[in-house]
């Protein structure tokens, strides 16, 4: 799985990709590139376009307008010659529940043409890497939930592929069986496989991916690496206060100003992002400026999140 | 969101280049063993009742009316309608491996996404599907041409061929399953396939009467009828064959085939790619 001679400089490139469906805009022209080796994160409320840019990369989705090569390889052209070197992890449980754990391992090899010896080799290897090597002959339905996300990332695997496409691969599991995928996907990393990973959770992209873009409304808002982007857009650090009922948030802000990289404002709690919260904090008190509850925290991507995409519901 | 409009009924979908008819061999056959592999462990239960539902028309309708029947055509009524059976069993399993059994994969446990993220395209997905259809519509014919030989109905040696018909039969009747199946948006309208489409062609098709006495325009209407070609098929390899005549059927069942696989190909790939 160490990237071969073959290996194109660069693992995707899109340039202006767009799509809608029944004329309602679900791509409007996004650009990226992902180095090769590294795990590229899109982040983005439900219907920003991830999963569609996922699909258009694993052949899926077909293409409205501009470019989209995977692996040096035209994606509507040389769709089948793309997909023999990706390995997908679809945002929905699809296994073949007719076929045991085992058998939907070697069932999958057998549509990338991998001889059977071969098939099971990887098979047994897959199986102990995803903690499965006890379940092979059991039908696929009496797995849990986490076991069947870890098989599911098995069956990405099978083709030993230069790219893995995971639609938000740990959506609904338990702490334990998120972190086993995670460990499965630091890994893979290891290996110099590129990963390409869509989540709704943002510790999981701070912790797995090198470089992400935030998306909405079909737009790439924002891309760089997460720690650099919670600097460029939120700060260091995050001063949560719950105001007090006749304080006065406008002279608040007025009085810090010049203090704050920024600041948000939803009915009584406010937001202010700054480089030392707790410095903030006794200023405050000392102006004596009333509030019912005050959190210092570090800022985090979630920040950068709901800054940049808003904090109404989408659906 | 997003994936709900991509889910949702796409009917025939747009135009669709000829070229994307043209299947890799090797990525059908793959969808063809896993096919093949989930029957084999279900074939014994799955075998029975399509078998013995045409073993019970041969009884009550062969050996039990037949006695009062006595001979259509010169020959007993059991020989009348027992080739005719081998024909109907063909068409029973093609029509339900692609209808119910097809209609799960693909939007039930949403298999066929997982498929086609690999390799396999939608035009191989079909034509191995439709492969097999017609592989287990041949084994189900087959095996009660077996049954029909003990009981002592088949009198001719070409009856020998009749597997090789059964398939291509087999793979019309699937294609036609599998055309409802890609242009439906929901399970219910089974009922009408079934009701207004398989029954009728079941009971007027000439298995159980021939049409020589009836008006001209039922033969006529029984001409469109694909489960008609294999019957007159399977009747004439039963007892001795006219040779062009069962070559003009075998050509109608290839035809039909061959210009309706088009359809669930297009109707798929703008369900599935959308």
């Amino acid at each position: 799985m160490t990237p071969g001679p073959s290996q194109p400089s660069v693992a995707v490139v899109a340039a202006g990709l767009r799509k809608s469906y029944d004329g309602r805009v679900a791509l409007d022209g996004i650009d990226f590139v992902v180095e090769p080796g590294i795990c590229f994160g899109f982040l983005g409320p439900n219907g920003a376009g991830k999963t569609t840019t996922m699909k258009m990369i694993y052949g899926l989705a077909s293409i409205d307008g501009g470019e989209l090569a995977v692996l040096g390889m035209d994606a509507t052209r040389e769709r089948r010659r793309i997909k023999q070197r990706l390995g997908v992890v679809p945002q929905e449980t699809n296994l073949d529940g007719e076929l045991t754990v085992r058998e939907n391992l070697l069932v999958h090899a057998s549509y990338f043409g991998i001889d059977p010896a071969v098939a099971g080799r990887r098979a047994e290897e897959l199986l102990a890497f995803s903690v499965l090597d006890e379940r092979g002959d059991d039908r696929v339905w009496a797995l849990s939930g986490g076991m069947k996300r870890r098989l599911l990332v098995a069956r990405a695997l099978i083709n030993e592929p230069d790219v893995v496409v995971l639609d938000e691969p740990t959506t609904g599991l338990d702490p334990q069986a998120r972190l086993a995928v995670w460990r499965a996907l630091d890994r893979l990393k290891r290996r110099g496989v590129t990963l390409l990973l869509t989540t709704h959770y943002m510790e999981e992209a701070a912790r797995l991916c090198d470089r992400l873009v935030i998306m909405d409304h079909g737009r790439i808002v924002t891309e760089g690496e997460p720690g650099a982007l919670v600097l460029e857009h939120v700060g260091r650090e995050v001063l949560e206060l719950q105001l007090a009922e006749g304080c006065d948030a406008d002279a608040l802000l007025a009085a810090l100003d010049g203090r704050l990289d920024g600041h948000e404002l939803a009915e009584e709690s406010l937001m202010l992002y700054t480089s030392d919260a707790e410095e903030l904090l006794a200023e405050i008190d000392q102006r004596s400026f009333p509030h019912e509850s005050a959190l210092v925290r570090r800022a985090t991507l979630e920040d950068v999140f709901l800054r940049l995409t808003g904090r109404s519901l989408r659906e | 969101m997003s994936a709900m409009s991509e889910r949702s009924y796409a009917g025939l979908g747009p135009r669709m280049p000829l070229r994307d008819l043209i299947f890799s061999p090797r990525h059908a056959a793959a969808v063809w063993r896993r096919n093949a592999q989930v029957f084999s462990k279900i074939w014994k239960g799955a075998l029975l009742p399509q078998f013995v539902d045409p073993l019970f028309y041969l009884v009550a309708l062969g050996f039990g009316l037949g006695t009062y029947v006595a001979r259509v055509n010169g020959v007993a009524y059991e020989d009348f309608i027992a080739p005719g059976l081998i024909a109907s069993a063909a068409m029973w399993s093609a029509s339900f491996e692609t209808t119910y059994n097809v209609y799960l994969r693909m939007n039930e446990s949403r298999l066929y996404d997982a498929v086609l993220a690999t390799p396999v395209e939608v035009q191989d997905l079909v034509a191995g599907d439709l492969a097999w259809s017609a592989s287990r519509a041949t084994v189900y014919g087959t095996s009660f041409l077996l049954i029909v030989t003990a009981f002592g109905l088949i009198s001719s040696p070409w009856a020998i061929l009749i597997p090789a018909f059964v398939l291509l039969g087999g793979l019309c009747f699937s294609v036609i399953g599998y055309t409802f199946t890609s242009l439906i948006p929901k399970i219910d309208l089974y009922s009408y396939f079934f009701t207004l489409g398989i029954t009728p062609m079941f009971l007027f098709s000439g298995i159980f009467f021939p049409f020589e006495r009836l008006p001209g325009w039922v033969e006529v209407v029984a001409w469109f009828m694909p489960l008609y070609h294999l019957v007159e098929i399977t009747r004439g390899m039963a007892t001795g064959p006219d040779g062009l005549e069962v070559l003009a059927h075998a050509a109608w069942l290839a035809i039909v085939s061959l210009v309706l696989f088009y359809v669930p190909v297009r109707a798929l790939r703008s369900r599935l790619v959308a």
